[in-house]
């Protein structure tokens, strides 16, 4: 490899789009047998495997750059350390999975489709960078995006051309997410350093090419990250009690193998 | 032509002892339809209510593999649920009712879901456990209804069954990295054991009618529903798996369970036969809890339903 | 009234499926849906999340002409020889009396392959 410098852009890029799959695919695994449909809670719960397997991969590439192991990169570490957006780590609504959860499809969907999107750019964007382990690891990520994006797309579309009550309840959808969406573009503080080292194109042409793709009033608003940027390791409390469900079991005994 | 009920019970009833497959659309008794229903929508809400203990473990299931495996057999659990509610559903089609219903009956508490789902599920244990023996115990009466009478039912357990051997292994692999493990995770799995055990035995329910008042043994017998009684079931199910569990150096908190080698039999002490008709009855440690988790889902998701349901969307182009 | 609402929403849709290109088309199972759309995209994970799919069909139930009990009594014919190979048993025979092997199917269908 090349520099330290080029070492640390990449492993500091690596894991926000680890960090990002992981905790959305937690959100995700919240909806189980919640689902508004029977169908369609088997149809999400794939969506959500898909993304924990991502991250899975990402996080393998990162225990091959030295970093730990997967299983202690993803359940021992501070919420400080985490590289997400704050958007993927915002609940699903009130209450917890376990009790008296009140959860928001519109929601979900959005974030969903909202994401997926910018996954999808963020990923075509790297398929063109220089590091070759991640571009591969990319590649294959890249093969379970069609579905995701049809089956987001699908849902958003068509609940926002139904009734009032559906069209209002995604508008304020939309509204919620675009507040937290420009924390996905984000890559911190080392973005100038990751688009000058090649490893990606910068946060500006990726937004530009999401608003191109939506190409309607939906993203007329500036995409912002209103509660801090997670990129930089700003999170809400979310995201540490979400840590502590991920980690329950594997804090217990310490020595063990599970 | 006009054929008298009589005639079309004796070919129904014929074409049942010839092993043909009867099918949604075929003449059928309407006592046969009401056995089916009764059968098919009672194992269907059972698979949707029984993802509800495992999906507890979901996020908190200790490695990334872990998380991902359980997150795949919850999401079978509603794929069966999915398989045998639309067998149920078009069986009821022809009575003017549909899965709205079928919730609604479960809401009501008028259609039941299986003990083990009303139990608690309180450790990592358990989400070993449950994929081991409570699965073990319910591929032993799937597999037996695989030669059911009625085709799609049939249909939906090849398929169920097909993927209850992942489950299986799944829950054979969590319990062997705990039997194998430190001194505290042998531990969860021996507590999660005992706390399972007559759960596990009510699993098959009674012998007899004697010991609840009430069963359908014998007609499902009749139809070719099934094929065994739940006696002979449970007593594959004690063959099957306890001498695994004492392999492993666990105990059974039973101390009068043994083979009888003369009668060719397990004896073990019967379960609480009381406690199992108020625990499938709604009165179980956790039956409000999970019933309220799908009240609840169904009510906050009722405005998509109703959304999708109102007005025809035309295919949307963005 | 909720009920008449949602029953638009639980329509049933056929699925069927090929599993590689060149095989023939197969039915797999049912779903509820309120629109072919969504009964699309929710088929491939019902049905297909661990088989190999080439590709995936959805019809509406109520699309499909289905046979009663009754109606499938007019599936039933009697044995029609003349239009089966077994009326022409006899061929077999005939060709060995002038020292010559009938054709088999086999010869018959291999085209030029020999």
């Amino acid at each position: 490899m090349e520099s330290l410098e080029y070492r640390e852009c990449l492993i500091e890029l690596i894991y926000q789009l680890a960090d990002d799959d992981f905790l959305l695919a937690y959100r995700g695994s919240e909806w189980l047998g919640l689902a508004p449909h029977i169908e369609e809670d088997v149809a999400f719960a794939s969506i959500s495997q898909d993304l924990m397997g991502h991250a899975a991969l990402y996080y393998g590439l990162l225990e091959d750059l030295g970093e730990g192991k997967v299983d202690k990169l993803t359940h021992d570490r501070s919420p400080e350390q985490f590289r997400n957006a704050i958007l993927v780590e915002l609940p699903n609504g009130t209450g917890t999975y376990l009790e008296d959860p009140s959860y928001d499809w519109a929601f979900t969907v959005v974030r969903n489709y909202f994401y997926t999107l910018s996954k999808k750019i963020r990923l075509d964007s790297i398929k063109k960078a220089s590091y070759e382990p991640l571009q591969q690891i990319v590649q294959k990520i890249s093969i379970e995006m069609s579905y995701h994006m049809m089956h987001w797309e699908v849902w958003f579309n068509q609940l926002i051309n139904s009734t009032p009550e559906a069209r209002r309840r995604m508008e304020e959808a939309v509204k919620t997410v675009i507040e937290e969406l420009g924390g996905v573009f984000s890559y911190g503080r080392f973005g100038d350093r990751m688009v000058r080292l090649s490893l990606i194109e910068s946060e500006e042409v990726l937004k530009q090419r999401w608003i191109t793709y939506l190409n309607k009033e939906v993203a007329k608003e500036p995409l912002t990250m209103k509660q801090g940027n997670g990129r930089n390791g700003v999170h809400t409390i979310h995201l540490a009690n979400a840590l502590d469900t991920l980690s329950e079991v594997y804090k217990s005994v310490p020595t063990a193998e599970w | 032509m006009e054929i008298s009920t009589n005639e079309r019970m004796d070919h129904f009833m014929n074409r049942i002892n010839d092993g043909e497959k009867i099918e949604a659309d075929d003449w059928m008794p309407d006592d046969y339809r009401e056995a089916l229903i009764r059968l098919i929508s009672m194992h269907g809400i059972s698979e949707i209510m029984g993802a509800l203990p495992e999906k507890e473990w979901v996020p908190k299931a200790p490695t990334v593999y872990r998380k991902l495996a359980i997150m795949a057999k919850v999401q079978d659990e509603m794929g069966h649920g999915q398989l045998l509610l639309r067998v149920a559903e078009d069986l009821m089609e022809p009575l003017g009712k549909n899965r709205d219903d079928i919730m609604k009956d479960l809401f009501s508490g008028k259609l039941k879901f299986h003990n083990v789902f009303h139990m608690k599920a309180p450790t990592w244990g358990d989400a070993g456990v449950i994929a081991w023996l409570v699965d073990g115990a319910a591929i032993i009466s799937q597999t037996m209804m695989l030669g059911t009478s009625y085709g799609p039912y049939g249909r939906a357990l090849k398929r169920i069954c097909a993927e209850e051997v992942f489950h299986a292994q799944h829950g054979e692999s969590i319990i062997m990295s705990l039997a194998e493990g430190t001194k505290e995770q042998r531990a969860l799995l021996q507590d999660s054991i005992n706390r399972w055990w007559s759960s596990l035995l009510m699993f098959f329910g009674p012998r007899t009618n004697a010991e609840t008042g009430h069963s359908n043994q014998d007609k499902n017998m009749r139809y070719k529903l099934r094929t065994k009684t739940n006696e002979q079931l449970r007593q594959e199910f004690l063959t099957k798996y306890v001498p695994r569990v004492w392999a492993l150096g666990l105990t059974i908190p039973d101390p009068t369970l043994r083979f009888d080698a003369e009668s060719s039999e397990w004896k073990y002490q019967q379960p609480d036969w009381e406690e199992f008709k108020k625990i499938v009855t709604g009165h179980g440690p956790k039956s409000k809890e999970r019933l309220a988790l799908r009240v609840q889902s169904y009510e906050m998701n009722s405005w998509v339903r109703e959304a999708l349901g109102t007005c025809r969307i035309s295919k949307v182009t963005r | 009234m909720v009920s008449e609402k949602g029953s638009l929403f639980y329509e049933v849709y056929e699925v069927f499926s090929k599993k590689t290109d060149t095989s023939a088309l197969q039915h797999q199972f049912s779903l509820l849906a309120p629109n072919q759309e969504l009964a699309f995209i929710m088929a491939k994970e019902n049905f297909f999340r661990r088989e190999q799919v080439a590709d995936i069909w959805v019809v509406k139930r109520e699309h499909i002409k289905r046979m009663s009990q009754e109606e499938k009594e007019a599936l039933n014919h009697l044995e029609k020889n003349y239009r089966e190979t077994k009326g022409y048993g006899y061929l077999k025979k005939k060709w060995r009396q002038y020292e010559q092997e009938q054709l088999t199917e086999k010869d018959i269908m291999g085209g030029g392959e020999g």
